[in-house]
């Protein structure tokens, strides 16, 4: 290539083919693909599935969906905000490049490699047509429509990552207009029937009519609705529909907007290093170590309060939870049975907010406990205190577990409003070892989790947290599967065996990414 | 070894590798207690392996490091009590305030509130920072967050403070602050430990020096024993009122002589020799035998960069691994220069 507006363009593509980490892209999707394969094919055999050709092209596409919709996210989020946090985009800015192509040369390059990770899975999934109940035009439009789909995302990360400083905001931004945009004709729908059965709406005439146009077309325009056509068994095509033409135009849309927004956005180049949050930008700018909290005490002390938030945090965090509640009670109030707003209702909705957004809150700091402290090189000042790494590591997780002291309060003042639901729960849990294994699998697969997110914090340089929810949905599904498959071709040993194993599974992988965090924050520090 | 005089660091025969890179090999030497030594060396020449050794960030592979007769593995929590790790980079947090920032190192050191407020105040007052205690650090220069840098490592009061290039990146002014700091830190009775490029600088601040070249010490000793060429050769300069070609041929008679050269078109001859074979009261009685003038005759004394340039080879090293045996041998400095 000759054009000098394509040579970073050209660069990159030639960087991003070679590297290391897409050949084990390669080679993990063509473990992934033998992976759905292989269960598929035997449960065909043992005539489970009437088309298996159809499931195995049905598991691979929304795999592909998931990964794309998270895994994606960092990856192309990260496309300008990365040179902005090394600050690196001003000596991109001072060569001949302009912004289309630095565009180009830093998104559109790894939207190809992207591209190619989707097409590489084609002459296999192929094999569905020989396995039977898929035609190849149904191949061809499922991804098609993936295509689409991913240029959308790459294009839409792209616009985030110029308009803001950080990956992490970047990265949140388009996930939350990616939820909007597949979610959205649902609520949407939702409220005009709504408005239509309390006759606020006409839906057949006027603003009605109108706005059930739009969503239905919204509706149509996300891939989950046109893969639902797609996978309907006698499906003739076009393999090119509504939604991959809207997806490219959202896309192309994305791209151009980010191309006009470039310069403006990217004109000064600022210190993207974390910032204070506004929560406790108190005008002394102080925040005081308590008394007590001498010591490894105060390593907990500095994670709670620039990872957790401190002490505004956790009023923050209980308001954020009283807000939830809030807003279901308004959504009983409005659509539902007013009779149902009880102090049952109450307990269980504080009580499942709460819990969820421990979860959430905890995934959130486990990404960034000890990446961030990779990522700032800061890890060698607090290695050289004189405790140990383990015990600096565990004061760390402690001061992160006790910002989220609100949420498991409001989880236990939840549970405490409805004490005969909770006895059922607890009943039905502890009933037999089958609903026991399932409890304790899920509270097992969380930890695991956890670790995950904490131990790619270690590896890559962002995008921990959606790719831990990636390869944990992904190698939670195939392992269930396998397990399952295991079991039953090995006589009926129950659902308690299964968990079991599962559990024990999840056990062991849990303390090899324990060991691993160790070890990887040792050489971090000594790397620093 | 009694405590006065134990030494504060003594590495002996120190390895360490990284994949296909052998970055020290057979490192050895000792720093008195008080002084302020420099360690120099290329890039690449083992420096930051053996400070973070130093430092307890990286285990050697062979060999015995002890700081205050601690070792630096069994024995870490006692080290790590006892240095003060300054890295090439600024470890900052920068979200912080620098109050905040001193005074949660002060907490992490187990100090209470009284002994935190006194001792971020005494930090703050040597390097000058504190009519801005209450900035955030991200807001800081750069030579005002290596101030802070400076500040952290000095809170829990280390008697050996490991500088990892604190000068880098610093304009003139902050350099002379940060050695005036230094200097200070010195007097004070702490043990330093610096590892810079800026040899002009060493040369004034340090007391004793080690240079390190591809993995090995090709010099460690007294910054005043490297002002001497080697242990075994001299080098005096003579410099004559005019032009004189037998004074040339008187010098190269006597025993002894290497060489005798002219630097420069002034008439001047430099004249190098075997310290056991003559001295230099023989090569003056020969230059005023052979008739010269002489306006002067004074000793060659290298400066620091001048013995580093002749104590280190030129060019990017090899990827050397042990046992490969393709390092340069030491020169002979090594073995006679310095305490080792």
């Amino acid at each position: 290539m000759k054009l000098p507006a394509l040579a970073l363009f050209e660069r990159s593509l030639r960087l991003e083919t070679r590297s290391a980490m897409m050949c084990w892209a390669r080679a993990g999707l063509l473990v992934l693909i033998l992976l759905v394969l292989l269960p598929i094919q035997s449960m065909a055999r043992g005539g489970w599935y009437g088309a298996p050709g159809l499931h195995f092209l049905q598991e691979m596409v929304w795999l592909n969906f998931v990964f794309i919709t998270l895994a994606g996210l960092s990856y192309f989020a990260s496309a300008i905000t990365e040179e902005k946090e090394e600050m690196m985009l001003g000596l991109l800015r001072m060569t001949d490049l302009n912004g289309v192509s630095i565009l180009l040369g830093k998104s559109t390059s790894r939207l190809v490699g992207a591209l190619l990770l989707l097409l590489v899975q084609v002459p296999f999934i192929l094999l569905a047509v020989t396995l039977g109940g898929v035609g190849p035009v149904q191949i061809a439009a499922a991804y098609g429509t993936l295509l689409a789909y991913l240029f959308l995302v790459c294009n839409l990360a792209l616009l985030f990552s110029v308009v803001f400083r950080n990956t992490t905001t970047a990265a949140a931004l388009t996930f939350a207009v990616l939820l909007l945009f597949l979610f959205g004709h649902y609520w949407g729908s939702a409220l005009l029937q709504y408005k239509a059965s309390t006759g606020q709406l006409n839906l057949q005439r006027g603003l009605g009519a109108k706005l059930t146009w739009i969503f239905d077309f919204w509706r149509q325009a996300t891939p989950p609705d046109r893969l639902g056509t797609v996978f309907q068994t006698g499906f003739t095509g076009p393999a090119i529909g509504l939604q991959v033409a809207s997806n490219l135009m959202l896309g192309l849309l994305s791209f151009l907007l980010a191309w006009l927004v470039f310069e403006p956005c990217t004109r000064e180049e600022k210190d993207a290093s974390p910032a204070r949050r506004w929560f406790f930008r108190s005008a002394s700018r102080r925040s005081r170590i308590p008394p007590g909290l001498v010591g490894p005490g105060a390593i907990s002390w500095k994670d709670f309060t620039f990872i957790s938030g401190g002490r505004m945090g956790l009023v923050v965090k209980f308001g954020l939870v009283a807000f939830l509640v809030g807003i279901c009670n308004f959504m009983a109030w409005e659509f539902g049975n007013k009779r149902d707003i009880t102090l049952e209702f109450e307990g269980n909705s504080l009580f499942w907010i709460s819990l969820l957004m421990t979860a959430v809150c905890l995934a959130l700091e486990a990404a960034r406990l000890f990446g961030d402290e990779i990522r700032w090189k800061t890890l060698s000042s607090l290695v050289t205190l004189p405790i140990s790494l383990r015990e600096l590591a565990y004061r760390k997780v402690a001061g992160a577990l006790a910002g989220t002291l609100p949420l498991l309060a409001g989880a236990v003042l939840g549970a405490s409003m409805v004490p005969k639901d909770v006895g059922e729960f607890i009943k039905a849990v502890f009933r037999d070892s089958a609903a026991f294994g399932v409890f304790a699998v899920i509270i097992l697969q969380y930890i695991l989790f956890l670790h995950l997110t904490a131990y790619l914090s270690l590896v890559i340089k962002r995008g921990a947290l959606p790719l831990a929810v990636a390869i944990q949905y992904i190698g939670g599904t195939f392992f269930m599967t396998f397990v399952a498959m295991i079991f039953s071709f090995g006589g009926s040993r129950g659902p308690g065996a299964l968990c079991f194993v599962s559990g024990a599974i999840c056990v062991v992988l849990t303390i090899v990414l324990h060991r691993a965090i160790g070890q990887r924050l040792t050489r971090a520090a000594a790397a620093e | 070894m009694t405590e006065s005089n134990q030494p504060t660091i003594e590495i002996c025969d120190l390895h360490h590798a990284y994949k296909r890179q052998q970055a020290v090999r057979g490192v050895s030497f000792t720093v008195a207690p008080g002084a302020i030594h420099g360690f120099v060396g290329p890039n690449g020449a083992g420096k930051t392996t053996t400070l973070k050794i130093l430092a307890t960030l990286l285990t050697p592979q062979r060999g015995s490091v002890r700081v205050f007769g601690f070792d630096v593995v069994a024995n870490y929590r006692d080290v790590r009590r006892k240095i003060g790790f300054m890295p090439d980079h600024f470890s900052l947090y920068r979200q912080m305030t620098v109050q905040e920032y001193l005074d949660f190192f002060a907490a992490a050191y187990g100090m209470d509130v009284q002994q935190r407020g006194r001792v971020v105040g005494d930090v703050l007052a040597l390097t000058d920072m504190g009519a801005r205690r209450n900035d955030l650090i991200k807001g800081l220069s750069r030579g005002m967050q290596q101030r802070i840098s400076l500040a952290r490592v000095l809170v829990h009061d280390p008697a050996l403070l490991l500088l990892d290039e604190p000068a880098s990146g610093l304009d003139p002014r902050a350099r002379i602050e940060l050695m005036e700091i230094i200097q200070e830190l010195q007097r004070m009775g702490k043990t330093i430990f610096i590892s810079s490029h800026i040899l002009s600088e060493l040369a004034l601040l340090c007391d004793s020096v080690t240079i390190l070249d591809r993995g090995t010490v090709r010099y460690s000793g007294p910054i005043t024993g490297l002002n001497q060429s080697d242990g075994e050769t001299g080098e005096y300069l003579l410099s004559l009122a005019g032009e004189d070609a037998g004074v040339e041929a008187a010098l190269r008679k006597v025993g002894g002589v290497i060489d005798v050269t002219k630097p420069s078109k002034a008439p001047q001859y430099r004249i190098s020799f075997h310290k056991k074979q003559t001295d230099p009261n023989l090569l003056l009685r020969a230059a005023l035998d052979g008739g010269a003038q002489i306006l002067g005759f004074q000793e060659v004394l290298r400066q620091l960069n001048q013995a580093f340039m002749d104590l280190t080879e030129p060019g990017v090293p090899p990827v050397m691994m042990e046992g490969a045996n393709n390092a340069p041998p030491a020169p002979s400095a090594t073995d006679s220069g310095g305490p080792q």
